[in-house]
Formats: structure tokens, C-alpha cells, sequence
């Protein structure tokens, strides 16, 4: 029985360990990820962005989605890759008008991706 | 992660409250918890294993949390009584020395050529060798044959009528008319079939007879020559 309830007993921590590392971790990066996003998306709204800029966000996410593939589905990480692809070069070719629709849809995604992983009443059903 | 384990106990909590709901007859050789396991362990390794969008720890979460919840519910078996019953649920006396209950079969989902199967299956051909007879909590079926039962197992008895109608193929069977077994019911006071819960001849001309609600009746009635298999 003592075997038996350690077992349990390791097991549930071990979970809700990992649930909320994964909570905070997904949460955490995607805020970043937004921040670095608002702030391409002012300066293309200011016409002033430039591809120093758009490379930049590039290389954050790059580091970021190494490893956020252990935590969320592959596909929600491959739905940004696209958008962020078109979004900077847009931004880079100066497409500025273009280039800030696929960039809100990327706030968008950044704020969805972290809800829908969220512990709510909606996404257990 | 947190939302895969919350996931994952409600379905397996949905599964196990289904297959008690079901009854014995859709398990076989397992609790009732042990068969939810089955059912789902392996489409849990499969899923993350063969789909490579899918991140290999939802799989794994999945797993512990089976692990989790079977590790809970054998605890339960072992040491608390009346969860065990509601978990696994309790052995089922479907025959004893009155005869069918028919409560019990019902509440199993069985009828009486179920449990002629099933007595067969357990090497006893006639309703009437055995005193007592259980589905247990697993599925299976234990039974307590009477003493001199082998000696009796002469001829197939062929179930006549069950839950109050004639089975047409099996009188056919017997080679007597529908006629010879009105007349014998009665002359049991049973006046039409509909009554009937359990009626079976052999070829010996052993009979089985059992009305709703009432005692097993068992007589022999006199076969023509050439009727008997």
C-alpha cells in the first residue's frame, strides 16, 4: 500500500509539475514574443521599421520555438512560421501597409496560442 | 499538460462508468477498470508515436495519468468495500436453487439462451444440472453442478420458448408439434406461453420449465420412439 501511494503521490507531482512549468513557460514566451511583435508593429506604423528589426524578431522566435515544440503542438508553431515569414519580408521589401495586417494577425495568434492551453472550463470540453 | 490529465480522467471516468453500465456480458476475463485500461492505453502510445505534430509528452501525461488513476482505483479495490462494488461491481447469482433469477439477467442484459451458452461454454448442457450459477464481477461465469449432473447429460436440451414466446427453429427441431407443448403447459396450470420464462426438453424427454416469478419445475414426459435425438 505504502508503494502504492508513493507511486501516486510521485506521479500527481510530477503532472502538476509539468502543467505549471508548461503554463508559465507557453504564457512567458508568447508574452515576450507579443512584446517584440508590438513593438515591429509601432514602427511599421511609423514607417520607420527596418530590416535590422524584422531580423531581429526573426532570431527571438527562432530561439523561442525550439523549445515550445516539447510543449505545444507543431502545427500551432508552423501557423506562425508562415505568417512571420510574410509578415518580415513584407516589412523588409517596405510593404509597410501589408505588412501590419499579417503582423496583428500574429498578436492575434500570440494571444490565442496561450488561452487555448490555458486551464479553463471551455478547453476541457 | 494540466488540461490533458483533466481530459484524460474524464474519459476514462466516462469509460469505466459505460462498462458498468453495459453489464458483464461486454467483459470478458477483466474488471471492469482493467478492460478501460486496455481500451486506452493503446491509442495513447500510438497517437504521439505515429503523429509527429503531436508533442511525444502529451502522449506520455496521458499515460501517467491512466497509471495515476489505476493505481487509485486498485487502492480502492483492495481497501474500501463499497467503492469496490461501484468500480468493478459484484458477482451476479443468476441461477439458484428456485431456478433462473430473472431480475438478474436483466440487469445484466442477458436472456435465458445467454445463459444456456454460457452454462454450455462451462461443460453443463442443461439448465437443471447445476444448483447454483454466477457472472462474476469480471465477466465470467462460475457454476456449482449437482452432484450426480455427468449422468444426466445424456441429450442436448433445446430451449422450447424463453421470455414468454415458442422459438419456432427449435420446435421444428424436436420434431413434435406446437400442440404437445401447449398441452404440457397445461397441464403445468401455465394457460398461454406469454407466462413462460424457461422452457427446455431432451431428447430423454427431460423438461425444464419455469414460470415468470415462480419455482423451476423438472419432469420427464414420455417421447415417441423416434422423436428422441
Amino acid at each position: 500500500m505504502v508503494k502504492a501511494l508513493l507511486s501516486i503521490l510521485l506521479s500527481l507531482l510530477l503532472i502538476v509539475g509539468a502543467a505549471t512549468f508548461e503554463g508559465w513557460y507557453v504564457r512567458d514566451t508568447f508574452d515576450e514574443f507579443s512584446s517584440q511583435l508590438q513593438t515591429l508593429y509601432r514602427k511599421i506604423e511609423e514607417k520607420s521599421a527596418t530590416r535590422g528589426d524584422a531580423e531581429a524578431v526573426r532570431t527571438s522566435w527562432n530561439e523561442k520555438k525550439k523549445s515550445l515544440h516539447v510543449w505545444i503542438p507543431h502545427n500551432d508553431i508552423s501557423y506562425i512560421d508562415y505568417w512571420l515569414s510574410e509578415g518580415l519580408s513584407l516589412t523588409e521589401t517596405g510593404n509597410f501597409d501589408d505588412a501590419r495586417g499579417k503582423i496583428e494577425v500574429l498578436l492575434e495568434i500570440s494571444r490565442n496560442i496561450p488561452a487555448a492551453y490555458a486551464f479553463s472550463f471551455e478547453n476541457i470540453f | 499538460m494540466g488540461l490533458i490529465f483533466i481530459r484524460t480522467a474524464i474519459i476514462y471516468a466516462a469509460l469505466l462508468f459505460i462498462l458498468r453500465l453495459m453489464g458483464k456480458r461486454q467483459i470478458g476475463e477483466m474488471q471492469p477498470f482493467e478492460l478501460v485500461i486496455t481500451l486506452l492505453i493503446a491509442e495513447l502510445a500510438c497517437i504521439p508515436m505515429a503523429d509527429t505534430s503531436i508533442p511525444l509528452l502529451y502522449g506520455i501525461v496521458s499515460i501517467v495519468t491512466i497509471y495515476l488513476l489505476h493505481q487509485i482505483v486498485c487502492l480502492f479495490d483492495l481497501y474500501c468495500a463499497p467503492l469496490k462494488y461501484i468500480v468493478s461491481g459484484k458477482p451476479s447469482l443468476v441461477i439458484n436453487k428456485d431456478g433462473i433469477d430473472e431480475e438478474q439477467l436483466r440487469k445484466n442484459s442477458l436472456d435465458v439462451s445467454d445463459l444456456m451458452e454460457s452454462l454450455r461454454t462451462a461443460g453443463y448442457f442443461s439448465l437443471s444440472a447445476v444448483d447454483y450459477a454466477l457472472y462474476e464481477a469480471n465477466g465470467s461465469f462460475s457454476a456449482l453442478p449437482k452432484a450426480n449432473f455427468e449422468e444426466e447429460q445424456t441429450s442436448l436440451p433445446i430451449l422450447i420458448a424463453d421470455k414468454g414466446k415458442y422459438n419456432k427453429k427449435n420446435i421444428e427441431f424436436t420434431g413434435m408439434p406446437r400442440s404437445f407443448f401447449d398441452e404440457m403447459l397445461q397441464n403445468n396450470g401455465i394457460a398461454d406461453v406469454g407466462k413462460v420464462l424457461a422452457l427446455t426438453l431432451d431428447g430423454t424427454g427431460k423438461v425444464y420449465l419455469q414460470e415468470k416469478g415462480k419455482k423451476r419445475r423438472i419432469f420427464r414426459v414420455p417421447l415417441p420412439e423416434e422423436k428422441t435425438w
